[in-house]
């Protein structure tokens, strides 16, 4: 009976006593401290190419468009949120856009003028005569953005363009535009 | 067309093998059997057999496709030439009472129809989380290797792969859908094989009306035509039942018992929740051997079933013992403490599968029948007539097939996932078919209104939009008439993305991923952030970057008369409650304000996790040793100076949820007994340095990781994406809301 018991037992026993631990380690490499390093800056830009996209859309966003860029209408708007933290201060707000204007629409309208916003509020008025990618930014007045709040960015062109082949009138090629620190 | 052609052939191929393997074990052991039974039975034995034979090759490293089409040729060569493919020792056996016309009809057409559909669905590109994700993410990475390998980074490797191995020959010729093909090859031999047992048991309509509840089943479908592995368990589980009954049937032939032992053994091999029918296979030889005299010859027939099982079941417990350090990696470790899987990871896993987030378990029946909001898939409404099963109690096949059910959902309340019930579905749905054993017509009513539930365009007008179902019959996918990376961008999830990782990393190096992608269409090893202990301890890293609460923001200050001391340990004696750890950025050592340097002759000890001590050791406050389970009594941190040092203060960093533990200062003199010198030591604030995101990155780049890939859903998405650069990251592909970063060392 005893045997028996022992034969039992045995594997349990073995299978408790298996406790594989290590030694005692040495201490590792030291981390030096990173010296590099800037604060953090927030931004909200709201790229074509985010799948969340058109979440943040308001008005005069065609679909006409890739996963990288959309045709816009007359004004373009999107709603972003600088996100409101502790540590975190919302001073030095930049509008930033990247778009691109067509050549055949610059060939047919002439140059164009596009006015930049940020919360209905006008930054800068810019004249573009050529054709190809633009990337504009500005410092956006402080007040005019508050944390933890939506804040409307967009842009207004002067003219539109309907293509011969029809469809909605359109402005520019956009790419991402938002807010940045 | 080609890959089309390819999936098919490398899954006949498989699936010629494993029949053909089955064939000659049934010849050799001179098994009379029906040829109705014959060939599922001899598939799933030969399945058992040939997934040995590619473990070894996986074992010596010659996974060449070469080798293992030499391999799947040679078994099939042998079947024919000694006849066993024919079945030389088939029975014709007892006259069975045939099925009526109108019953034949109804399970053909039902039958028939959902065949098609599965077909289709399998031999169309895989998309399926788990089948295109670990399941043949593994497979693809073994073939890139030709061998096992060690993959200490991913719990899902420590699995047995028991189904998998069939996979590797299936892949190897066909990729993918070979895959999907050979387990669709399962779903097709289990039903096969209930419909056989009804008519071994005389009661073929019963056989017809489990088999079709069993095969139009809606997660059955959804995942017997995926490269997933429940129902090919389920196929091996009913094989292990069907076998005892073949033996029982026969006198108690020992030899009888090898299909028994292989198969519980395989079941093991395919899926760990399975083993209960080792149990039942094991308690039912024990018991009809009793009377056997004398004892040990009552004894051989329960040790050789026992034996054959770990002949299937032992090269999985090796290999994981010897490489991971816990036969049943990655659960039990707790009892098998190993570094490669935290203790607390394994609890909140298990909680997170034993609920899948439902409020309450109340309404678990109607959510596995006819939601499957929560729990990924519904096996029918006709299972909520399960409670009438318990008739079927009044005939012998009856009491054997619930009590088998019984066992072998026994661990079903430990993941509630739909899909693993599937591997009780079998004898429950038999048990309802005897259960109505005398009216043919409830019995072709039922196998009609489940048929009809389980269609899936009347499928989705009840169930809930999340629930896991087949949706589509994507014939012109599976004949690759639309291409398959078309196919593929618009129907998987996580395909684009490993597409991505393709095309912007190079080589084979490793992305740490913040989501799991499908890893079998990428080259690239994915570490998902909770697949390990390691990757786990880099995720916390990473997270501290942007959650302040797990920030280095506290310090536990022990001030003391001034002492000289060769070894001290830090012992935290309160007890937490679930799920707060015990944490610790840095323990520092002063005297006279001055930090004592830390040297190479210091030993450095932790209980528990002593493998990640090094993390309170690093000079970096963006790395912290866990306990790696609920702080307790007892835990502690030691550090040998190996001399005598003078010593008056010992300051801990932590996270602001260290309050919630208690600690205490030791002296440990050489004989190991203790001193206390302080305890309740004072809190201060902590600065939590302004590069704290780029150390975190730095730690991914130090273990060798540069690119790090977080999906737009991941919680501090926003943080990296905002400001890569401060994170020391820049971003280089954007696509199905998954970043990809590389980091700027």
């Amino acid at each position: 009976m005893k045997r028996r018991l022992g034969l039992v037992c045995a594997p349990v026993l073995i299978a408790s006593a298996c406790r594989n631990l290590p030694g005692p380690f040495a201490p590792p490499v030291q981390r030096q401290p990173l010296e590099d390093f800037r604060p953090y800056r927030m931004s909200a830009i709201v790229d074509m190419s985010d799948e969340d996209a058109r979440t943040h859309f308001v008005q005069d966003l065609t679909s006409n468009a890739t996963p990288t860029w959309r045709w816009t209408g007359k004004r373009p708007t999107v709603r972003v949120r600088m996100r409101s933290a502790e540590n975190r201060s919302v001073e030095n707000i930049k509008f930033t856009i990247d778009f691109s204007i067509a050549g055949v629409m610059l060939r047919n309208t002439g140059p164009l003028t596009v006015s930049f916003l940020v919360n209905d509020v006008v930054l800068d008025r810019v004249r573009y005569e050529r054709d190809g990618v633009q990337h504009f930014e500005k410092a956006v007045p402080p007040g005019l953005v508050t944390a933890g709040q939506d804040t409307t960015v967009g842009a207004e062109i002067d003219k539109t363009w309907v293509p011969p082949e029809g469809g909605p009138q359109l402005g520019i090629i956009l790419m991402r535009i938002g807010l940045t620190q | 067309m080609r890959q089309a052609a390819a999936a098919l052939f490398g899954a006949g191929f498989t699936v010629a093998a494993c029949y053909a393997a089955g064939s000659l074990l049934i010849d050799q052991l001179r098994a009379m059997l029906r040829r109705e039974e014959r060939i599922p039975l001899a598939f799933i034995l030969g399945a058992a057999c040939l997934h040995l034979a590619i473990f070894a090759i996986l074992a010596v490293h010659i996974a060449y496709w070469p080798v293992l089409a030499v391999v799947l040729a040679g078994t099939i060569a042998a079947a024919l030439m000694t006849g066993a493919w024919r079945g030389a020792h088939t029975e014709s056996g007892k006259p069975v009472p045939p099925l009526s016309k109108s019953l034949r009809m109804v399970f053909g057409w039902c039958a028939g129809v959902f065949a098609v559909v599965y077909l289709v669905n399998a031999w169309a590109p895989e998309a399926s989380p788990d089948g295109a994700g670990y399941h043949l993410g593994l497979v693809a990475r073994e073939l890139r290797v030709h061998g096992f390998e060690p993959i200490t980074n991913d719990m899902y490797a420590m699995l047995s792969q028991g189904v998998e191995m069939l996979f590797v020959p299936a892949f190897a010729i066909g990729r993918h859908s070979a895959a999907a093909l050979v387990h669709f090859a399962f779903t097709v031999a289990l039903a096969l094989a209930m419909l056989a047992y009804g008519r071994r048991i005389g009661k073929p309509w019963a056989g017809a009306a489990g088999a079709l509840l069993t095969f139009a089943s809606p997660v059955v479908g959804a995942d017997g035509s995926a490269a997933y592995i429940d129902v090919a368990t389920a196929a091996i589980v009913f094989g292990v039942f069907y076998w005892t009954e073949i033996w029982d049937d026969h006198q108690h032939e020992l030899r009888l018992l090898i299909p028994v032992g292989l198969l519980a053994g395989y079941a093991y091999a395919a899926k760990y929740t399975a083993f209960p029918i080792a149990i039942y296979a094991l308690g039912f030889v024990a018991w009809r051997s009793k009377r056997l005299r004398p004892f040990s010859k009552s004894l051989r027939p329960v040790l050789l079933v026992a034996g054959c099982a770990l002949i299937m079941a032992g090269p999985w417990i090796a290999r994981n013992w010897i490489w991971y350090q816990n036969p049943v990696a990655p659960f039990a470790n707790s009892i098998f403490r190993n570094p490669f899987v935290h203790v607390m990871f394994e609890r909140d896993y298990s909680e997170s599968l034993r609920s899948y987030e439902m409020p309450s378990l109340r309404p678990l029946a109607l959510e596995a029948t006819i939601h499957g909001a929560y729990i990924q898939g519904i096996i029918g409404p006709a299972f909520l007539l399960l409670p009438v099963a318990l008739a079927a109690l009044r005939f012998q096949a009856g009491r054997r097939l619930l009590l088998a059910g019984a066992l072998v959902a026994s661990t079903y309340f430990a993941n509630i996932g739909a899909r693993f019930l599937i591997p009780s579905l079998p004898f429950f749905s038999l048990a309802i078919g005897l259960a109505f054993a005398q009216s043919a017509t409830i019995l072709m009513a039922l196998m009609l209104l489940h048929a009809a539930a389980s269609w899936p365009p009347v499928l989705n007008r009840y169930v809930n939009p999340n629930c896991w179902r087949l949706v589509r019959f994507p014939y012109k996918a599976a004949l690759r008439i639309v291409p398959q990376d078309e196919f593929l961008r618009t129907n998987a999830h996580g395909y684009a993305a490993a597409l991505m990782v393709d095309a912007k990393v190079p080589g084979s190096e490793p992305v740490f991923s913040m989501d799991g992608i499908l890893d079998s269409y990428t080259r690239h090893p994915i570490l998902v952030y909770y697949h390990s202990a390691s990757n786990e301890t880099l995720a916390d890293t990473i997270n501290m970057g942007w959650n302040e609460v797990s920030q280095p923001a506290v310090a536990s200050v022990f001030q003391f008369p001034e002492r000289k001391a060769r070894r001290l340990r830090v012992v935290q004696t309160a007890q937490a409650v679930y799920p707060h750890q015990w944490n610790v950025y840095e323990l520092r050592f002063f005297y006279h304000g001055t930090e004592l340097t830390r040297k190479l002759d210091w030993r450095l000890q932790a209980w528990p996790n002593p493998w990640e001590v090094q993390l309170a050791f690093d000079n970096s406050l963006a790395t912290r040793w866990r306990s790696g389970e609920i702080a307790s009594p007892g835990m502690y941190l030691d550090v040998d100076f190996g001399r005598e040092e003078s010593v008056d203060e010992v300051r801990l960093v932590a996270s602001s949820d260290f309050e919630l533990t208690r600690l205490q200062l030791e002296s440990i003199d050489p004989s190991g007994g203790s001193e206390k010198i302080a305890d309740n030591p004072a809190t201060v604030n902590q600065p939590v340095p302004q590069g704290i995101r780029r150390m975190a990155t730095y730690e991914l780049y130090a273990r060798g990781i540069r690119y790090l890939m977080v999906s737009d859903k991941s919680n501090g998405a926003e943080d990296f994406a905002e400001d890569p650069e401060v994170w020391g990251l820049k971003l280089i592909g954007h696509t199905e809301g998954e970043r990809l970063y590389q980091t700027i060392w």
